[in-house]
């Protein structure tokens, strides 16, 4: 099988029916992703997923090869659904922006969604990474341009939230 | 603390799926393509406007000096300069028309 970064340097010199694999490749892992954050809106997974391979394809040559292409996919995912939550906020009227974002089309872990419900953005963000995709503390700074003891402080905060 | 490990692990267990992976692969690849040829075009109407831009600059700016340049150039043509004049011109259309073919463009 195919190296990601291997499809990434072919998607650049031969063309972008490469990307083609890389994206059956992520597509599911996007979505989850999409789907935990949005908990639960397949609707909006479907778009944070689309939207981080369209961007992720217009930046793939400042990709470092070096570096996991997972990862930087994951980044640009979370990227993505900030800016479409932002969207989605400023689409509401004021009257209504404490009501709960999302509640249509939900599909899944309810438990888990429930769980996540009260946390803030970056703390749903930071939660998720660590306890469902177990990313390490340095990698989650690294991901979310944090220094590693904030993104500490902020999964201490959250847990006391949760509890 | 149990329970917040049991939806933790029942989450991690959980696994999502595109509804049509070859589709959402095929529509992406689709977005992709018609994002590349809209930043192509506008690149090439840049250049093309800068160009246009450029000789209009060029053609409007000493316009009477070469009319009159151009009057007395006519006025003193030999039958060997139409000549010339011609090959030139034809000989550089064919080139240009060699070129847009080899780009695909004819």
């Amino acid at each position: 099988m195919e190296t990601d970064e291997g499809l990434v340097k072919k998607t650049l010199t031969d063309g972008n029916h490469h990307y083609g694999i890389l994206i059956q490749r992520y597509a599911d892992y996007l979505f989850g992703l999409g789907m935990r954050l949005t908990s639960g809106n397949r609707e909006l997974a479907e778009d944070i997923s689309q939207q981080s391979f369209l961007k992720s394809y217009t930046y793939l040559k400042s990709f470092d090869t070096q570096k996991e292409f997972k990862h930087w996919l994951t980044g640009i995912a979370i990227n993505c659904y900030k800016d479409l939550i932002q969207k989605e906020n400023q689409r509401l009227p004021i009257d209504v922006i404490d009501e709960p974002v999302y509640k249509s089309n939900l599909e899944g872990n309810i438990d888990f969604f429930n769980l996540i419900k009260p946390l803030a953005e970056d703390e749903k963000i930071i939660f998720t990474l660590k306890y469902v995709y177990e990313y390490q503390i340095n990698e989650i700074a690294n991901l979310l341009n944090l220094k590693p003891g904030t993104v500490k402080s902020k999964i201490s905060r959250t847990l006391d939230k949760l509890k | 603390m149990n329970q917040l490990e049991a939806i933790i692990d029942k989450e991690k267990g959980t696994f999502y799926s595109q509804r049509n992976k070859d589709l959402f692969s095929f529509y992406t690849l689709t977005l992709i393509n018609q994002e590349q040829t809209s930043r192509k075009l506008n690149r090439n109407l840049c250049l093309f406007l800068l160009f246009s831009m450029g000789s209009l600059f060029f053609l409007f700016s000493p316009i009477n000096e070469m009319v009159k340049y151009f009057i007395v150039y006519l006025s003193d043509l030999t039958t060997v300069d139409i000549f010339i004049l011609a090959t030139f011109s034809y000989g550089f259309l064919f080139v240009l028309i060699a070129l847009f073919r080899k780009q695909g463009r004819l």
